[in-house]
């Protein structure tokens, strides 16, 4: 049998990242191929390259048996590839017909015939078992909804590939089901059907191969009846550790400086832990994990809705990112230029923001603890790299940004730091920098939450990591945990009852 | 949320606003003219003179609703309008043999500064804030340079179209509903218009879908062009003859977007229609002589449309904010 797909050679460069190496694939018509690897492994950009969206560096795209070259995402298309993103490209304003229709409307002569297509959307909304009206707007649907209204409007096109990256990340136990009702349907009609996801029960339940990306990189592919979970988590994982983390602290950690009790929030459930003086915690999780939600949470910006939070034993609101800011826990955004940096203002510009966000209306902006002098030393006692302190934050590497920005809460006196991913496109060098200032921010009493998707950073700064999995704390380990343990954890693999987690 | 689903939605929102601001506003003229007893303003010849105040607003908002729809914004607007009003005298010279090559000229001129707009924002990637604005600035000065030599005065036979009528509506009227009703038609039943609502809704998932978006920002800044010119041509038959700052006084570019977003049509695009745009002219042309009636000073005119707008596109926020809560 002639492949549906057959991806050969496919690598893709980035400026500093080699985002897929020699990468092959291929897809059976009737098959469900699934793809695995952690974040970052690859996956995303090799669809995007199928999409249409990336052109490959170097590689053959066939399409049973036909060499294809896209160069737009509509080409793609016409030659019957469809790909379900996994942010979803609807229009919120306009009908669940007309979403269907984007872009191949049924017209003649430039005119819509808008009863037709609302036949063959109610027809293939039917084909998916979907109960909706297909005149409904999408704004009054359901995520669930509209995620079975892109399946549609894949099924429109009679695909002969579908794509589905994270299909159900944004669907409940229910919505989940249905989907993968739907794609052992479409596999029967001879759809070829490559599945993206890290929720390995979905993969086990539905795969009839299974492809193993990491570091750009294949490291199998197997029938599913070869590829045990054990197998695929190893394949997901194995690297070796570096050796730049800093060693672990000498004294066992302190009293408690911060507990969260019982957190919720959409985002999040349930979640307690503790942090203690000395303590560096680490949070790992997949994309849709809750992780970011929880460092959110904690520094005021998406507060939870329930639970109570407690810093030195007594009870703190933390609803805006000023009331935690003036409660000493300090904010290191993973997206520094967006969300940390103002990237045209100096470097003591962007160290001093804290402080002088803080300030009384009335601070003179260059005296006292403002002064120029008082916060360059802070800086050169970082060892922030830059001619002139003067100088745009814009133009330093990401080490530096990131360490001005260490400067910025360590002025403000910060008792807990929460950091997102803190050495994300940052190179080897400033990495080890940084964890070191990590370790002696903890070592001088002060704590320290880190989000992280780099499983050897969290197991080679933390001393502690929790998991979380669907919005919970799926389990806690200590020091010395490997990637497996966490991997296991953070696809729900151990799903402990949740008492044991918070003993 | 979940009710809208269960019943068929709403699928076109615009409507009941255009609606309720076009009964507002009408509500509003009727009950200053019972007031002030200038009871012939609503006879026949009073109605036709409140919708001809429309004629020159309305036509650069059609356009306008187009690029804002489409997530773009136009701004050069205002000084295309005087460029083509002061183009179409000097072509004309008073000659009636030389109405139609002023149009064709006149139009291959906004053709031509759509082309460039269009081709600045979708193909150059440059805020059309900037873009606008500057093909604006260039488009003036060129005109207040060389306004020495531009002079002139539109054929008398083209003054018809300002003030000749058939049984009593004038052309200019028919002019400014039959080009509304094709305004509508091309975005509510045409495969141009679905496409100018995808791009401007969702421009990601419009390129992912196929769509050439480059093209239908293009083809929308055209299509405001040309109705800037529509609109220039109508001053120019009104005023006999055009003068660069014609635009520019009328503050055409800032209150088509007014009016626009009035209507509710969104500024990020993707949501709205024309049928709306039209109400906020309608609107703005009943506050303009109801003012008039109330010999409202001018000054305090312009402070009352100024709160009025913002109260409308406030009411639309709180509006949607039920509608999605």
């Amino acid at each position: 049998m002639t492949a549906a797909l057959s991806m050969s050679g496919i690598s893709k460069a980035f400026p500093g990242v080699r985002a897929l190496d020699n990468v092959d694939f291929d897809c059976l018509p009737g098959e469900v191929h699934a793809i695995c690897g952690e974040n970052g492994a690859g996956k995303s950009t090799l669809m995007k390259i199928l999409g249409g969206s990336y052109r490959p560096d170097a590689g053959t795209i066939q399409l049973a048996g036909t060499t294809v070259h896209f160069t737009h995402p509509r080409q793609a298309a016409e030659a019957g590839i469809s790909i379900i993103h996994q942010e979803l490209s609807l229009l919120p304003h306009r009908t669940v017909a007309e979403n269907i229709f984007m872009g191949r409307e049924i017209a003649r002569r430039g005119l819509l015939d808008k009863a037709a297509m609302r036949r063959k959307a109610a027809q293939l909304l039917g084909r998916i078992g979907a109960e909706i009206d297909p005149q409904a707007l999408v704004s009054s649907l359901s995520i669930a909804m509209q995620q079975l209204v892109e399946i549609a409007k894949a099924l429109l096109l009679d695909a002969r590939i579908i794509v589905m990256d994270e299909p159900t990340a944004a669907l409940d136990e229910r919505g989940s089901r249905t989907l993968l009702t739907l794609v052992q349907n479409l596999r029967r009609e001879g759809v070829s059907i490559v599945y993206i996801s890290h929720r390995m029960p979905e993969v086990m339940a539905i795969a009839d191969r299974i492809t193993i990306l990491k570091d750009g990189k294949k490291v199998w592919t197997r029938p599913r009846d070869a590829a045990p979970v054990g197998e695929i988590v190893r394949a997901m994982v194995g690297r070796d550790l570096d050796d730049f983390y800093p060693a672990p602290p000498s004294s066992p950690p302190g009293a408690a400086l911060l507990a969260v009790q019982d957190g919720t929030n959409a985002a999040v459930q349930d979640v307690a832990f503790t942090v203690r003086a000395g303590e560096i915690v680490g949070v790992a999780g997949l994309e849709d994990s809750g992780k970011g939600a929880l460092a959110q949470a904690l520094v005021g910006d998406a507060p939870f809705s329930s639970g109570t939070i407690t810093l030195r034993g007594k009870p703190v609101t933390l609803r805006a990112p000023r009331q935690a800011t003036a409660a000493g826990i300090g904010y290191l955004p993973g997206d520094r230029k967006r969300e940390g940096l103002a990237l045209h203002q100096s470097v003591r510009d962007n160290a001093l923001l804290t402080l002088r966000s803080m300030a009384g209306l009335l601070a003179r902006p260059q005296g006292g603890a403002f002064a120029s002098n008082v916060i360059d030393g802070k800086l050169r006692e970082m060892d922030v790299r830059a001619a002139d302190f003067g100088q745009e934050i814009g133009t330093l590497s990401g080490g530096n940004q990131q360490k001005a920005i260490i400067v910025r809460w360590l002025a403000q006196a910060s008792d807990i730091l929460v950091f997102v991913e803190p050495t994300r496109g940052i190179d080897i060098a400033a990495k080890a920098a940084i964890y070191e200032t990590m370790r002696s921010f903890a070592d001088s009493g002060r704590g320290i939450v880190v989000v992280s998707s780099d499983m050897p950073e969290l197991i080679g700064v933390a001393d502690r990591i929790l998991v979380m999995h669907r919005g919970r704390i799926s389990g806690e380990l200590p020091r010395g945990a490997s990637e497996e343990d966490i991997m296991h954890l953070a696809l729900g693999l151990a799903d402990q009852p949740h008492r044991e987690v918070h003993a | 949320m979940t009710t809208d689903a269960a019943k068929p939605g709403p699928a076109r929102s615009g409507l009941p606003i255009s609606i309720l601001l076009a009964g507002l506003s009408i509500g509003f003229f009727v009950v200053v003219a019972l007031a002030t007893g200038e009871v012939s303003q609503l006879s026949g010849q009073g109605i036709v003179g409140l919708l001809q105040r429309m004629v020159a607003l309305g036509l650069v908002s059609i356009g306008q609703t187009f690029v804002i729809l489409v997530g773009s914004i136009d701004l050069s607007v205002a000084a295309l309008i005087s460029a083509v009003a002061v183009l179409a005298s000097h072509i004309m010279q008073g000659d009636p043999a030389m109405i139609l090559p002023a149009i064709l000229i006149c139009l291959g001129l906004c053709l031509a500064v759509g082309l460039v707009n269009g081709a600045l924002v979708a193909y150059g990637g440059i805020n059309p804030l900037i873009a606008t604005l500057g093909t604006g600035l260039i488009i003036q000065g060129v005109l207040a340079a060389s306004f020495g030599v531009l002079q002139g005065a539109v054929a008398r036979e083209f003054q018809v179209i300002a003030y000749g009528g058939l049984l009593g509506v004038p052309y200019s009227l028919l002019l400014l509903a039959v080009l509304s009703l094709a305004a509508g038609f091309v975005l509510d039943r045409t495969l141009f218009g679905a496409r100018i609502y995808a791009v401007g809704g969702n421009p990601d998932g419009a390129r992912l879908a196929g769509i050439r978006t480059e093209r239908v920002t293009l083809s929308a800044h055209v299509v405001a062009s040309l109705f800037a010119g529509a609109s220039g041509l109508y001053l120019a038959a009104r005023l006999q003859s055009g003068t660069p700052w014609i635009g520019r006084d009328g503050i055409y570019d800032l209150e088509s977007i007014a009016v626009t977003v009035i209507g509710g049509t969104i500024l990020a695009g993707g949501k709205g229609g024309v049928a709306g745009t039209l109400a906020g002219v309608l609107l703005f042309a009943s506050l303009d002589a109801g003012f008039n009636m109330l010999g409202v000073d001018a000054f305090l005119k312009q402070v009352l449309r100024g709160a009025i707008v913002i109260a409308a596109v406030a009411v639309h926020a709180i509006r949607t904010k039920e509608h999605v809560a």
